[in-house]
């Protein structure tokens, strides 16, 4: 019977009017990634399972490029689903063991980001559920096609008297609901009671969410995962556990940008192609003599490609700069820092993340994240970028003072 | 070697030159170049050309000259070598006379920054010196691109942004009696200190403008200069350095590589020391990396430029004036032309009909550092033959 061994979650530390806002260097694919990284704690899948309606490709694909950011390898199977909570839950009670179901929310739509990712195998201890009753209905109040454009029906009773509630009047009795994913927190408490946990998403993670809010609190019942009319749900017998690790730092305001138009930035898509693997999973060069080289360079002695290491994630600022006058394509003002890695004598030059650009110092320390670094005559260019660490935060994230239930940094140091 | 002379100098006015294209300025800064040898310069007499330009906004760069400048008979190379392309063309130039192959040669720098607007700039211009997959993507914007270096000479030398506004100021000072200069006035420390932010540690007034411009220089042999002056100059080195080129890469980001080597060769090559310069025009593009240049030119030791700019060391009546011209801060950066200009600046310093003459001046220097801080040019001229 598949069980979850362990669910991760990323929310964005930007606070908005519903909820969490993702950064101008975030998508669908880097929350999946933050998400999911916590989630797999350097474990290897045979297949992940992306739900979202924000995929940033919808011809192109994104499957090599979450791997990459996931570190698996490049033979993994990789669905594209797209889909909100119901979605997102029938995934989680249809995986195979071997599976990493992720829930990806950008808050396209105006709701809020985030994301989350439950680690599915058939290793005996971990959160056991199984599939519950569905129902599909098609009331489609919020629509969004091919073009991209949303189409919002303009009466909100029609959703909330028959909507949610008229689905789960023909269902009938549901054992012990204690949970609502992709609802309101009212209807949450309507159908689940005041014990029902608050989810910071209302899309496809949300369902991942909940049950992260479960495995945490150890209770036991069904978890109902709506998506507008439809809704899904899974039963979660009270047997097993799941360790849960939470990339959330504490929300504040996002700071003020401004963004300026301007002519599409160009890409070399063969720059690209050779770039990728190192790029996108943070490996340097190694030369014969072991020295190392980031971005990796052809050896000197008999002009072969360099065999490639993974680099540490986390190091201090040697040197940074804030730019402030507006750049065409790019969220203004934002910071560049070179990082010095630790260990290695490797440093990487990348953008700021998560954090205010005028508040980036010569010696802060902090991690390389997944990001897109930007987007490139219609494709997304993904990277690293630095997120400082909090104030408080433990300077070396390894340290047995952190614990596996309360994550505070995403993307641990890869195992190399 | 054969030895080199200038004898002759000419240039634009930098300036945002929406009026005059490409094939305007190069003209113009031929004509005032030939106009300045002391016993003329037929047209006939130039036999090759070398060219900088770091972009092209009507063609390719050599043709451009050729038809532009009636030079159709001679052989054109164009020269380019990021913001160090001026003084590269010069050295590309001289070293066509040391060899012997020719007797005269005609040096043009030249850039039309303003042709593109100014979003498009932007990119343009980073794509010509950034790794296009790893560094293009992150917005590492040109005044970027020297921040990342001053920030980190600032924590470690104690510099601070009073330094280099001190820099600015005194830049400023020097372009107002410029006819030449892009940025005819005086700012005051508290203008420079209080400027809107650029990129940090840089405001607007630690930045050079984005300028068109053409110069030129009109360099002789030895051996027949008597034939176009009696007041030569006398070009005594030349040298070009290279460095690492992304900034990932440099060990040690509170110095520039590539200017300690391309002096290296050029004090060699003219057998001076820093401390033989008595005038020069160094690579100002942005405050800070004035403060550095003097480091690593050797005028100031390891972290020392912050007592040159206290002590008023720079400034024109100084110990080692530094850009009396206006500098790149004031007088402008159309990068093709700014090497080539420079040496126009001192050509006149070195005959002391300059606007901001230094007093005695037998011993120039013009730097310029360029690209990713990775490529750097520079020329030593001298009033005695050495």
């Amino acid at each position: 019977m598949p069980q979850i061994e362990s669910i991760g979650s990323y929310l964005p530390p930007w606070a908005g009017r519903a909820g969490r806002i993702a950064g101008p260097d975030e998508d669908a694919i880097t929350l999946a990634v933050a998400a999911g990284r916590e989630a797999l704690n350097g474990r290897e899948v045979d297949r992940v399972v992306l739900v979202t309606r924000d995929h940033p490709l919808i011809e192109g694909g994104s499957a090599a490029v979450l791997l990459a950011g996931l570190g698996l390898s490049p033979g993994a199977e990789v669905v594209e689903r797209n889909g909100g909570a119901a979605a997102a839950l029938d995934a989680v009670t249809g995986a195979a063991p071997g599976t990493l179901v992720i829930g990806s929310d950008t808050g396209a739509g105006g709701e809020p980001a985030g994301a989350a990712a439950a680690l599915v195998t058939d290793a005996p201890g971990g959160l056991e559920l199984q599939a519950g009753v569905r129902m599909a209905r098609s009331l489609p109040v919020r629509a969004r096609g091919a073009d991209g454009v949303t189409h919002d029906y303009d009466d909100p009773r029609l959703l909330r008297d028959r909507g949610l509630a008229e689905t789960l009047r023909r269902v009938g009795e549901i054992a012990k609901p204690v949970a609502l994913a992709g609802g309101t927190a009212a209807q949450a408490r309507s159908a689940c009671g005041d014990t029902a946990p608050e989810l910071p998403t209302v899309g496809a993670s949300a369902s991942l969410f909940a049950l992260a809010a479960l495995a945490e609190s150890g209770a036991g019942g069904t978890v109902l995962a709506a998506d507008q009319a439809s809704l899904s749900s899974a039963v979660l017998t009270g047997s097993g556990a799941a360790v849960v690790r939470r990339a959330e730092r504490a929300a504040r305001p996002a700071p003020a940008s401004r963004r300026t138009d301007g002519p599409p930035i160009p890409i070399s898509l063969p720059a690209y192609d050779r770039a990728f693997t190192p790029k996108l999973t943070l490996h340097a060069g190694r030369s014969a003599d072991g020295t190392l080289t980031f971005p990796p360079r052809r050896g000197l002695t008999d002009g072969s490609e360099p065999e490639l290491v993974a680099l540490p994630r986390t190091g201090s600022v040697y040197t940074t700069t804030m730019i402030n006058v507006p750049v065409p394509g790019m969220a203004t003002p934002y910071a560049l820092v070179i990082a010095e890695l630790d260990d290695v004598g490797v440093r990487v030059l990348a953008r700021v993340t998560g954090w205010e650009a005028d508040r980036v110092a010569i010696g802060d320390r902090g991690r390389l994240v997944f990001r897109r670094v930007a987007v490139r005559s219609g494709i997304p260019d993904y990277g690293y970028a630095f997120l400082p660490d909090e104030p408080d935060e433990p300077g070396e994230p390894d340290e047995p003072g952190l614990s596996d239930v309360s994550g505070s940094g995403e993307n641990e140091e890869q195992s190399a | 070697m054969r030895r080199v002379a200038v004898a002759g100098a000419g240039m634009t006015r930098f300036a945002e030159h929406f009026d005059l294209g490409i094939k305007d300025l190069l003209p113009m800064a031929v004509a005032e170049c030939l106009e300045s040898v002391d016993k003329g310069a037929p047209r006939e007499d130039i036999e090759a050309a070398w060219f900088g330009e770091l972009s092209t906004t009507d063609g390719f760069p050599a043709g451009i000259l050729a038809d532009s400048c009636e030079l159709l008979d001679i052989p054109i190379t164009h020269v380019e070598n990021a913001c160090a392309t001026g003084n590269d063309a010069v050295r590309n130039g001289v070293f066509g006379i040391a060899s012997g192959a020719f007797d005269v040669v005609l040096v043009v720098g030249a850039d039309k920054v303003r042709e593109s607007s100014a979003r498009t700039t932007f990119w343009e211009w980073a794509g010509m010196t950034r790794d296009s997959a790893w560094d293009f993507p992150l917005g590492l914007i040109a005044p970027a691109n020297f921040a990342l270096h001053v920030s980190r000479y600032l924590y470690e030398s104690g510099a601070t942004r009073e330094h280099m506004a001190m820099v600015a100021v005194k830049n400023h000072h020097n372009a107002v009696t410029n006819p030449k200069a892009q940025l005819r006035f005086e700012i005051t420390l508290e203008q420079a200190l209080g400027a809107p932010l650029v990129a940090a540690p840089f405001g607007l007034f630690d930045c050079t403008p984005q300028s068109d411009g053409a110069a030129a220089v009109l360099l002789v042999a030895e051996e027949v200069v008597d034939r176009y002056t009696d007041r030569p100059v006398w070009v005594r080195g030349v040298g070009l350095g290279l460095d690492r080129v992304m900034h990932q890469q440099k060990q040690d980001m509170t110095t520039f590589p590539a200017t300690v080597r391309a002096a290296k060769q050029a004090f060699g090559m003219a057998g001076l020391t820093p401390s033989d310069v008595d005038v020069a025009e160094v690579h100002d593009c942005f405050s800070g990396v004035e403060l550095i240049s003097y480091e690593d030119l050797g005028f100031a030791e390891r972290f020392g430029a912050k007592r040159l700019v206290e002590n008023g060391e720079t400034s024109v009546g100084g110990r080692i004036p530094v850009n009396p011209s206006g500098g790149l801060k004031a007088k402008g950066h159309p990068p093709g032309a700014t090497g080539v200009a420079q040496c126009v600046e001192l050509f006149h310093q070195l005959r002391g009909e300059a606007e901001n003459q230094v007093d005695g001046a037998r011993v120039a220097l013009a730097h310029n550092i360029g690209g990713p801080t990775a490529v750097s040019a520079i020329t030593v001229l001298g009033a005695d033959r050495g």
